[in-house]
């Protein structure tokens, strides 16, 4: 047990451009952390290096307490699956999930036995004669994890393994993927830039802009305590109310309330509000919005309003709530969380 | 209506098409099997060519410039290739515009001035023809390997060996030649016939091979000659038709969706 992978004060430029800023995570035995980001956050280039693809400008990675920055991938012992698809188009799929085996020279019935067990894992013991562009993508997804998990990695790594899928065959993929990673305790370093996917199967999630991670917590934490504006904003949707600070309070939409995070000076600030902290009051005599749409979403519906200042909120309701809003509808605002967020841009 | 007319078309042109190229070979394979000036068909011009002195030393010399020029294209190229897929992208434009210029320098030219930077070795020898076919045959080899690496995502795939524990060695021969051999193959096929009709370079540095023995001889029997010319052909798309078969790559696409 104890640390697992272990990177510190990585960073990677191409030419004058920053990819990689001083960038250190510790990632636990069997725990999956995510990396996630906009494109071009450096999230990829930090994946690539920790594969050993490609070589980091400075900073250190060890493995187990051993040092393999300087390792070459093909000695890494790590799986990897890749965003496009990656299979070796001249062999089958049994083929090529027990290629790291045969790199590393085990005899055939261990490759053949191991590779048809992981097959097995994956649910395409049927198709393993088969090659690679006789299946469909999903599928395709599956072999390369199969192939990944095959040579028993050290550290799986999931480059956007999911991107190229439809939502359907995505979503059963990630739950797949967690599945297995818990099943077989895989140290597992995930990069995405699809938020609902890192914050629905991972232990951690690091949120990564201008290559560097700007912060790293659970996805609860994370959703509900961000630690600087960008990620208030990556994460989820997020309201932004202009307003003043004061002692302490803001004033949000008539009512005051205490903040959350302290260390901004008085003067002038921004409120951030998920959209369900803000609950749509039809029958109060009091008006300080008005609905411009509703969008029914299933069990909860999105509601914009126009308020005072002319600025649009977003709202998100339980649709049983909701039911009786209709654009044009005069209701009363009301931020349901006792201490905001703000930030001070 | 449309779908008729449009297909009416196309078998018009291609049946004009396949008149235009199969109508000279039939007509050639006719004369050639004739016997002398008779009405009778025989084999008696293919008989004729292999009783020709150097026949086969001629051919002899054109099979082992051609095997020469096949291993240089193969480790030449296919190296060449990769590395432009692979990192070397910004030189591709200029090696693009390189592999053309055997179309555009004249043969003489190439001759005497490809000759001068062969390496020492060769000179003086009838192998220095195999390097020569190497340069000539590189607008057809250098594309017919691009296009094939250019199918494939060679990058991915190479990172996802290395990752799996290949070394370079094996990445080059487990995974790159193996995902590229139809085009490896059609690269050498071009090697194949330039080396096999290639008259020009021989007769300019006074090398005798199969094409300029062919030219010589065929200036005594025109029937003959003929019949040479009808058995290349053969030969080449027999060749054509072993390399298609040693291609069992399935390629047709059956997706089946989940």
């Amino acid at each position: 047990m104890g640390n697992s992978l272990k990177i510190e004060g990585l960073s990677r430029n191409f030419g004058s451009v920053i990819a990689l800023d001083d960038f250190s995570l510790t990632i636990k035995k069997g725990e999956l952390v995510s990396l996630l980001g906009p494109s071009g956050c450096g999230k990829t280039t930090a994946l690539r290096i920790v594969a050993g693809l490609e070589r980091a400008s400075s900073g250190e990675i060890t493995l187990n307490d051993k040092k393999i920055t300087d390792v070459p991938a093909h000695k890494r012992n790590m799986g990897m699956v890749f965003q496009s698809y990656s299979l070796f188009p001249h062999l089958t799929i049994e083929e090529n999930v027990a290629f790291g085996l045969q790199m590393r020279r085990e005899p055939k019935e261990k490759r053949i036995g191991k590779a048809g067990e992981l097959l097995e894992l994956v649910g395409l013991t049927t198709q393993h004669k088969r090659f690679p562009h006789q299946l469909s993508g999903g599928q395709q997804q599956r072999v390369a994890l199969a192939r990944a998990l095959a040579i028993q990695p050290e550290v799986l790594l999931l480059d956007e393994p999911l991107s190229a899928l439809d939502a359907q065959v995505r979503q059963n993929l990630r739950e797949e993927i967690r599945r297995l990673q818990v099943e077989l305790n895989t140290t597992t370093l995930f990069v995405t830039h699809d938020q609902e996917e890192a914050m629905a199967i991972s232990d951690r999630v690091g949120v990564m802009s201008h290559g560097k991670l700007e912060q790293i917590d659970t996805p609860d934490e994370l959703y509900n305590r961000p630690a600087t504006l960008f990620v208030a904003s990556f994460i989820g949707a997020m309201n932004r109310i202009p307003t003043q600070l004061k002692d302490g309070e803001v004033e949000v939409l008539g009512e005051k309330h205490s903040v959350k995070n302290h260390n901004e000076k008085d003067g002038n600030v921004t409120a951030l509000i998920r959209p369900e902290s803000i609950e749509l009051l039809h029958d109060s005599t009091y008006h300080n919005a008005v609905v411009v749409t509703r969008s029914f979403l299933g069990a909860s519906s999105r509601i914009t309003v126009r308020i005072g200042d002319g600025s649009i909120l977003q709202s998100l309701m339980p649709s049983s709530d909701s039911m009786e809003l209709h654009p044009g509808d005069l209701v009363q605002a009301v931020i349901t969380d006792k201490k905001v967020l703000i930030t001070n841009a | 209506m449309m779908n008729f007319r449009k297909n009416l078309d196309a078998n018009i042109a291609l049946a004009i098409a396949a008149i235009f190229l199969f109508l000279p070979l039939i007509a050639a394979t006719e004369f050639s099997l004739r016997d002398g000036g008779t009405e009778k068909h025989s084999l008696i011009s293919y008989r004729w060519i292999l009783d020709q002195s150097g026949f086969s030393e001629n051919l002899g010399i054109t099979m082992r410039v051609m095997a020469l020029a096949v291993i240089l294209t193969l480790v030449l190229m296919v190296p060449t290739v990769t590395w432009l897929h692979l990192g070397g992208e910004k030189y591709k434009r200029l090696i693009d515009v390189l592999t053309m210029l055997p179309l555009i320098i004249p043969v003489v030219a190439l001759a005497t001035g490809a000759q001068l930077a062969l390496p020492g070795f060769v000179h003086g020898t009838v192998y220095e023809l195999s390097f020569l076919y190497v340069v000539v045959s590189m607008p057809y080899t250098y594309r017919a390997l691009d296009i094939g690496m250019s199918a494939r995502p060679l990058a991915t795939l190479v990172a996802a060996a290395r990752n799996l524990g290949a070394s370079w060695i094996n990445v080059m021969l487990r995974v790159i030649v193996p995902s590229i051999l139809p085009s490896i193959f059609a690269a050498l096929f071009m090697t194949i016939t330039l080396s096999l009709g290639e008259f020009t370079l021989a007769q300019l540095l006074h090398w005798n091979t199969f094409p300029t023995w062919i030219t010589n001889i065929s200036q005594q029997n025109i029937l003959g000659a003929t019949a040479l010319a009808v058995g290349s052909l053969f030969f080449a798309w027999v060749l054509l038709y072993i390399f298609t078969f040693l291609d069992r790559q399935p390629t047709q696409s059956a997706v089946n969706e989940e």
